[in-house]
This record gives structure tokens, C-alpha cells and sequence, in this order.
């Protein structure tokens, strides 16, 4: 190795803490990539911890700085500084690279002792080839430094059917990376996705969003209930496509009210809320055996109308026709083949959008419920008739998935259709890809089913060790790196990944950007 | 007009849109739209042709102007056909008059219709929805940005529109029609269809007039009313109105053969087709379900038939895609290529067959098979017409299978 590469050598430690002498002149940050070059082989390590080494006892480096300090001796220094004091770095090793094959291991042994290293460069990382069906993440990251040329590609089916969780605090680039994982989704149509878009911030109505992707026009939808866009769909569902147990687990009802709420379905099937809301209480007094019961009936409905009306906006015109503040809901015939629609779209492999930022928060859980459900019954369907392998993989991008899949929802209220998509929607290639500010509130058994977590920085302590306890890689020592991690850093930690990659996410704007200039311009149009 | 093949059909045909053409001119409309698929195919034959010239000078002679566009079946992307002939003429105004930029984007032109001022243009229907190439780039500030009483023609499924489960077919979003207009005629959706949304006040499709497939003679059985709109407006629209017209009567027989024997469903058809009255009548046959036994081809349809043909009915459709049999179901299979998947398929039905013919059965049958599918396939050569085309297939398929 060319002595000029040398970044410090192998002093001591044990397996999983390896203390390596920095060699002066450099500068090692918490995150770098170092590479320890054996017979035929590499080492990929990480520094994950760094401190100050040196020859001199502490007690005489104290007096020392006192009386430079104290003294005013200006000009005192060590003799042979870069040799008496140094740094020293903790490093774990990553994985173990076979230089013949390519193959890549788990590493089980130590590198040998007083083994100099290097930081990694792009030709370390070459296994990394991107293969077909895979989705782009960011680029490696030694430290802060950026290596452009190793690009980190996942592979989409496998991702995506075993879950994603993105544990991030705001500002740290989380709608970044979700916008440029969508970007890279529609690329292709081997993964559809439904995306919850509650700040109306992926379709780039007025900036730059999915929209100005190339494929944007066969492999993205988007839904808006105001004013959509050309091109784009209005976002209206039919009250119709409601079932009562699209409630379970989003919204609290008692016993009684979900009586009340089933006897209207088991009546009125379909139009079970409509009746509902136009039907006059008070008319219900004489129901039961005494004026008790008529009075419970009363209040029930009462109360079943006002959580109704305030979950979904719902308003009586003068002509007593049912509709929604926000222009979501609607109880004529418009709208009746949305969720149809939208689940036909993602199982064509498409990216649909909606924009529920209108929505309340009841409301846009209660639409993501319901095509949820009837994604994952198409997919059980389909796995029954034997078509699923020919289908593509489905995500549902949820954000504040605690809402959904919190411990608090999820042991107060029913299962819903998260949680058992959490659980079990991996046999049928649907997954979740979870966004979350609070991965301490999502049951264990859910965290652990989320096979691909990209954790961006995050300050709470008690959220680390959430995030650290369900990794599929080793991260224990990895507690101040992910602290430290500055916007758009990442580490992707995977069962699909041979192990804990540092990560940079870029700009959504450059890669929007970089991929516009091998557009090639439309000629003239000929109209019949 | 066009579609139907049967002659009684054909009189119907044009009976309703000769009412409609009255209506119009006792009416005394200030004009007609027609956005799109006024004929089945662009150049239909002549007995089609001449009547519906007959039709538009009618219109002509009473000062009526005719305003079309192109629809996905009688579009011609050279100019050359029926359309374009009564365009000639003048009896009728195609209004889409769209020029492109050298970046892609249609400028379209409106035309001022002369008694009203009523400013209209639109964009053809093409086949699959290509048409929606042209929206995404449609100029749609110089649109939008004109002043005045505007109509928009098109012709397309709109996905808003949309008011029954699991509508298939090509849709697009109303956000991609221009907004601004004050009305929208849409034609290519066969059922009355007038909806109103913020920033496109009235968009409406007319439906078709009698029956463009198959399956609107069995709506009409139902009870689906066919007709025209009529539209009253000054400053603003006032008013639109389905002006319905009667075409024929007609009578539905409808099996339902779930979990029934072949023989008794034989027995039911054979029963309600004797005392059905079907005297010039269009009568629909439909028989569905899954049968227990028996083969779908037991169920013997050519008999009802030639009772219900004898008994005076005008016309006879018969629907049975619907019928299938435990005894024999088509199960599916995959492979990498056409020719695989066609083989993979034929290998894992054939077992189920029980024939004395041997080479019909296993790998002879399969390949029998294959080749027929093959003759079936085959596409119609230039210069072929249709009935030589048919004729040719069924000689060239016998002889596949031997039969004289």
C-alpha cells in the first residue's frame, strides 16, 4: 500500500473495538469507512468512536498546559508533537470482501496487528453494482465525505414486501429520501405504491416533485380533491366504498354505537352512512321495550351522526343530499370507482399519489384503510389463482405511522389493516414503508418484521435505542454516530444488505435535475 | 350508424336517428353536436353512407349546422373518410383545427358559430385512449383565456364521469379537458351521462342513440333509455334535458345455470323461449353460471334460436360467455414465451377431454390444437375483404381439422 493512503494502524482492541493509531496529518471523523487490505482479501471497518492517545502521562500534559497558559510561556511546545500525542479510533469491521469473486461475508476475524489502513475509495466498493429490479437509496458515505461513484441500490421487490421503516426527526431529510425513493420507483413498474400525502409535497405541484419524471406520465397517479392539476385525478370516494370495519383500529366506537352502525350496514348495505346521517333521531324514541331504550337509541344515533360528521366533514345540503366539506366524500354515484382505480394502478406497478392534506387526520387514515384492505385482498386473491408472481410488489408509504401501528392503538383498539399488513402482508408482497419520528412506540414484534430500516439522525436517546434494539445489523456501538448524523446522512441497515451502510441521500432538485438534461424534446404534433 | 349487421336492426337504426333528426328540425335547434363515432367504422358501406347523407342535408336544408369531431371508430388519420365527405360538403363542420409548435404543443382554434356566436372546438377520440397524447399537451392558457360562450367537443371516457363498479376501459382525468367552457360534449360512453363540477359547469355524454355493442340491446331489454340532449342556453347554459326516443321492444330470457345439469338448463331455455311472446321483438338470450355437469356446448342454443327466429322476433342475441362448467374449466398456465404459455395451456385441459377421436387427445390434441389456433389467428391480408377473409379462415381450419 502506497504509505501516502495510510490512515492509521491496527494497536490493539478486540473483535467489534479495534484501536488503530490515527497517522498525523489526517483526519478520521465517527462514520469513516477504512479498508484493511489482507491476502486476497479486505476488511471494510467503520470508526465508530474517536479519543485523544499520547506518550506523555495526563498529569504532566496538565502541567504543561498550565504553564502556557498560566506562564505566558508563548512558544512551548512538544518535542515531536505528531509522534507523542495522536488520536486514537475505535473501529468495528463491516465486512470481509473477496477480491477473486466479489463475494461479501460477514467478517469473523481480526486484522492482523499493526496492519496499516486506508480509507475505502470506489473501487473497494464495486460489489455494489447495481442489478436489475433495484432502487436507488444515495451514495456510500465515509464520515461526511461523499464517495459519488458507489451508489447504494436495493433490491426493490425484497425491500419493499419486507417492510420499510424510516425513523427520522424533522428536519434530518426525511421527505428528501421519500421523494427520491419514489423518484427511483418510477423508473420502472416493479413496485407500486400508495403514498398518504399529507403536506401535499411528492407531485411538486408548484416545485419540483415526481412530476418531472420522465415516466411520470404512465407510471405516476395523483389524486387531489382540489383543483387538480392537468392530468391529474379529483379525489373523491364514494361513501359507498366504506365499510364499518374500516373504522377497526382508527376510531373508538362503544358497543352500542357499533350496533347501531352494523344494523345500518346490515339494512342499507351499501348506503349504511348516508341513511344514517339522514335519518331524524328522535324518530328512534319509540325503539325498544321501555322509554329508556328509545332514549339510548336516540342519543346513540346521535352520537354515531356526530363522530360521522366530524371524522368526514360530512354536511346535509337543502335538497338533503350528503357531502363533504373537503370534497372527498361523496354520496351520489361520483366517485363510486375510485378505490378501484387507485388498487388497479398499484398493482400495475404505478405510483399514486393522494393528496390528503385537506383531509383530517381520522379521515386520511379511514382512505388509506380502505384501499389498503382491498390492495391486500387483490393480492390474496391473487395468490390463490396463482397470478401474484407475475404481480408487483405494493407499498403503502404511511407517515406518523404510530398513528396506525403505535402501541397504543394497536392494544386499545382492534388490529387494523397496518398492523396486519405489518404482519403477514409479506407472503403476499405487500409491504409497508413506514415513516416515523417515534420507533419507541411501535410494538416490537412490528419493528422487528421491518427488515430494511433507513435511519436518518435523530437526537432522542430513548429512539435510537429503539431503532438500535431491532436492527438487522449490529449497530450497539453505533449510538453517537446516529446522533451525529447531519441532514441527508443516513445508515441503512437491512437483511438485504451485507451490512450497515453509511449513506448519503442527494438533493431530490439534483437528481431531478440530472436526469432532465438526457431528456430529448418532443417534435411537432400531429392532430387527426 | 353502421354497427348493426342484421337488416331489422339496421331499419332501427336508422329509424331512431332519423326521429332524432326530425326532432331536431321541429326543435328548431339553433345547431348540432356530434362528438364523435357518428358511423362504426370511417368509411361504412354504401347503403350507410347514402342514408345518413340524406340525414345531414336534411340539417343542411333547414339551416341547421353540424358540429363534429372524429371518434375512436370513424376517425381517418389522413382525412379520407365518411366524415370528411359531409365536411366537404358542408353539410357538417369538423371543428378540431389544430396547428403544433416545433416543442410539441397543440394550439387549437375555435370556430364561431355564425347565428349564435357560440364559440366551439374540441379534440377526435382515437382508439385506446391515445388521444390523450394530444391533451397533455394542449395549449390550454389560449383556451381557457377566451372570452365568450364556449362549447368543448371530445370524445373519450372521462374517469369523474364514472358511476358503476369496475367500469373498464381506457379513462382519463377531467383535470386534462380544458376548464372554462360551458359545456362539454362528450361522446365514446354509450349511457346519458350529465355531471357538474367546479371549472367545467356541464359535462355530458348523450350515450348512444340505439346500440353500439352488443351488450346495450341487452341494457335496453333492461330498461335503458336511449336518446339525445337538448341543451337551452343564452348567457349561460339554462337547461339540459335527455330527450328520450323509443327504438323497439324487446324481450329478455334470462338462465341462470349455477350449479344445474346441462339437461335442465336445456329444459328451461327450451321452456321460456315456447311461451315467450317474441313477435317483432328483440329478443336477448342470457345464460350464466357454473353448470355441475355436462359441457357448456350441451346447453343447445341454435334450436332457441331458430324457434324464436320462426315465432316473428325481430332479432335474436344470444349471450353465454357467462356459462361454464365444472365439468370442464379452463385452467390457466404460465411459460416464458406466447407459444409456451399457448402449449402449457392446451397440456393442462387436454386430460379433461373424453373423445373417441385419439387425435384430439394428448400431444396429438395439443398440437391440433395449436394449429388451429394458429388458422383462427390469422390477420386479413391487404386487399382481402372480409368476407373472403372469413371464408378463407374457415376453409384453411376444417381442413386443420379434417372435417369436410
Amino acid at each position: 500500500m502506497d504509505d501516502g493512503l495510510v490512515v492509521g494502524q491496527v494497536v490493539g482492541g478486540k473483535f467489534g473495538d479495534i484501536i488503530i493509531r490515527q497517522k498525523s496529518g489526517t483526519d478520521l471523523e465517527i462514520g469513516d469507512i477504512i479498508v484493511s487490505e489482507e491476502n486476497g482479501t479486505y476488511l471494510v471497518l467503520q470508526v465508530f468512536a474517536l479519543q485523544y492517545g499520547s506518550q506523555i502521562q495526563d498529569r504532566m500534559q496538565q502541567m504543561m498546559s498550565g504553564v502556557n497558559m498560566e506562564q505566558g510561556v508563548v512558544d512551548a511546545q512538544f518535542y515531536e508533537p505528531e509522534f507523542v500525542n495522536y488520536v486514537l479510533a475505535r473501529i468495528k469491521p463491516l465486512a470481509r470482501i473477496y477480491r477473486e469473486n466479489g463475494d461479501v461475508n460477514i467478517p469473523k476475524s481480526l486484522p492482523p496487528f499493526f496492519n496499516k489502513l486506508r480509507l475505502i475509495t470506489n473501487d473497494d466498493l464495486s460489489f455494489l453494482q447495481k442489478e436489475d429490479d433495484q432502487i436507488f437509496v444515495g451514495y456510500i458515505r465515509s464520515g461526511s465525505k461523499v464517495i459519488k461513484e458507489a451508489q447504494v441500490w436495493l433490491p426493490a421487490q425484497d425491500v419493499f414486501s419486507h417492510h420499510v421503516l424510516i425513523p427520522a426527526t424533522t428536519g434530518r431529510g426525511k421527505s428528501n429520501l421519500v421523494k427520491t425513493i419514489l423518484w427511483h420507483m418510477l423508473d420502472t413498474n416493479k413496485v407500486g405504491a400508495l403514498v398518504l400525502d399529507a403536506h401535499d409535497e411528492y407531485f411538486g405541484r408548484n416545485t419540483l416533485g415526481l412530476k418531472d419524471h420522465p415516466n411520470a406520465r404512465s407510471n405516476l397517479v395523483y389524486y387531489s380533491p382540489s383543483n387538480p392539476p392537468a392530468g391529474a385525478s379529483r379525489l373523491t370516494i364514494n361513501l359507498q366504498s366504506i365499510k364499518p370495519e374500516h373504522f377497526e383500529g382508527i376510531v373508538d366506537f362503544s358497543d352500542a354505537q357499533i350496533q347501531a352502525i352494523m344494523t345500518a350496514y346490515r339494512n342499507k348495505r351499501a348506503n349504511w352512512i348516508t341513511e344514517m346521517m339522514l335519518t331524524d333521531p328522535t324518530a328512534l324514541e319509540m325503539n325498544g321495550d321501555s322509554r329508556r331504550q328509545g332514549e339510548t337509541a336516540v342519543s346513540t344515533m346521535m352520537v354515531v351522526q356526530r363522530k360521522l360528521r366530524l371524522m368526514l366533514s360530512l354536511e346535509k345540503d337543502e335538497e338533503g343530499r350528503i357531502y363533504s366539506r373537503h370534497e372527498v366524500f361523496e354520496s351520489t354515484t361520483r366517485g363510486i370507482d375510485t378505490v378501484n382505480d387507485i388498487i388497479q394502478h398499484i398493482s400495475d406497478g404505478r405510483v399514486v399519489v393522494l393528496d390528503t392534506s385537506r383531509l383530517g387526520d381520522v379521515a386520511e387514515l379511514l382512505v388509506g384503510n380502505i384501499i389498503a384492505t382491498g390492495l391486500l385482498q387483490k393480492y390474496k386473491d391473487a395468490k390463490t389463482t396463482g397470478e401474484l408472481d407475475r404481480m408487483p410488489v405494493a407499498t403503502i408509504v404511511i407517515e406518523e405511522a404510530p398513528r396506525v401501528i403505535g402501541e397504543d392503538v394497536l392494544t386499545s383498539k382492534n388490529d387494523n389493516i397496518y398492523a396486519t399488513i405489518a404482519k403477514e402482508g409479506r407472503k403476499f408482497k405487500v409491504g409497508l414503508t413506514a415513516i416515523t419520528q417515534l420507533s419507541s412506540v411501535i410494538p416490537k414484534t412490528i419493528l422487528a418484521n421491518m427488515n430494511t430500516k433507513i435511519i436518518l439522525g435523530n437526537e432522542m436517546k430513548q429512539e435510537r435505542e429503539a431503532i438500535i434494539a431491532s436492527a438487522s445489523q449490529d449497530l450497539s456501538e453505533d449510538d453517537k454516530n446516529i446522533a451525529s448524523l447531519d441532514k441527508g446522512e443516513a445508515i441503512i441497515t437491512s437483511i438485504f444488505v451485507p451490512f450497515a451502510m453509511p449513506v448519503k441521500i442527494p438533493l431530490f432538485e439534483d437528481v431531478v435535475k440530472s436526469r432532465q438534461q438526457y431528456i430529448t424534446k418532443p417534435g411537432k404534433t400531429r392532430v387527426f | 350508424m353502421g354497427f348493426q349487421k342484421q337488416e331489422a336492426l339496421q331499419k332501427i337504426e336508422r329509424d331512431v336517428f332519423s326521429k332524432i333528426i326530425n326532432e331536431c328540425i321541429s326543435r328548431k335547434v339553433d345547431f348540432v353536436l356530434m362528438p364523435g363515432d357518428i358511423f362504426h367504422v370511417n368509411i361504412p358501406e354504401m347503403s350507410v353512407q347514402k342514408f345518413a347523407f340524406s340525414m345531414f342535408r336534411k340539417l343542411y336544408e333547414e339551416n341547421i349546422p353540424v358540429y363534429v369531431v372524429y371518434g375512436s371508430h370513424d376517425f381517418s388519420p389522413v382525412s379520407n373518410s365518411v366524415i370528411d365527405l359531409l365536411a366537404e360538403i358542408g353539410y357538417i363542420t369538423k371543428v378540431t383545427q389544430a396547428t403544433s409548435t416545433d416543442d410539441g404543443i397543440i394550439h387549437l382554434e375555435f370556430i364561431t358559430d355564425k347565428a349564435t356566436g357560440v364559440k366551439i372546438t374540441g379534440l377526435a377520440g382515437l382508439k385506446v385512449g391515445k388521444d390523450r397524447d394530444w391533451y397533455e399537451v394542449l395549449d390550454r392558457q389560449s383556451l381557457e383565456s377566451e372570452q365568450g360562450f364556449k362549447i368543448f367537443l371530445f370524445h373519450g371516457a372521462i374517469s369523474d364521469m364514472k358511476v358503476e363498479y369496475g367500469a373498464s376501459g381506457d379513462y382519463m382525468p377531467l383535470s386534462l379537458l380544458p376548464k372554462k367552457f360551458a359545456y362539454y360534449a362528450g361522446g365514446h360512453l354509450h349511457k346519458f351521462n350529465h355531471q357538474k363540477f367546479s371549472d367545467y359547469p356541464h359535462v355530458v355524454y348523450p350515450g348512444t342513440p340505439f346500440a353500439g355493442y352488443h351488450a346495450d340491446l341487452e341494457e335496453n331489454a333492461k330498461g335503458q333509455k336511449r336518446g339525445f340532449v337538448m341543451v337551452e342556453f343564452e348567457q349561460t347554459i339554462r337547461n339540459v334535458e335527455f330527450i328520450p326516443i323509443t327504438n323497439t321492444t324487446y324481450n329478455i330470457i334470462e338462465i341462470d345455470a349455477d350449479n344445474r345439469k346441462s339437461e335442465s338448463v336445456n329444459q328451461e331455455l327450451q321452456e321460456k323461449t315456447t311461451d315467450s311472446d317474441s313477435a317483432e321483438k328483440i329478443v336477448i338470450v342470457k345464460i350464466r353460471g357454473e353448470m355441475t355437469t355436462g359441457k357448456t356446448s350441451d346447453v343447445n342454443t341454435s334450436n332457441v334460436r331458430d324457434h324464436l327466429v320462426k315465432s316473428g322476433a325481430l332479432a335474436v342475441n344470444i349471450s353465454r360467455n357467462s356459462l361454464t362448467s365444472k365439468e370442464y374449466t379452463i385452467t390457466g398456465a404460465t411459460g416464458n414465451s406466447r407459444d409456451e404459455i399457448e402449449s402449457n395451456v392446451f397440456k393442462e385441459n387436454v386430460g379433461q377431454l373424453r373423445f373417441s377421436q385419439k387425435k384430439l387427445l394428448n400431444d396429438e390434441g395439443v398440437n391440433l390444437a395449436k394449429k388451429l389456433l394458429r388458422q383462427l389467428g390469422q390477420a386479413q391480408l391487404v386487399n382481402e375483404k372480409k368476407n373472403e377473409y372469413l371464408e378463407r379462415v374457415k376453409i384453411e381450419s376444417l381442413a386443420t381439422l379434417e372435417v369436410d
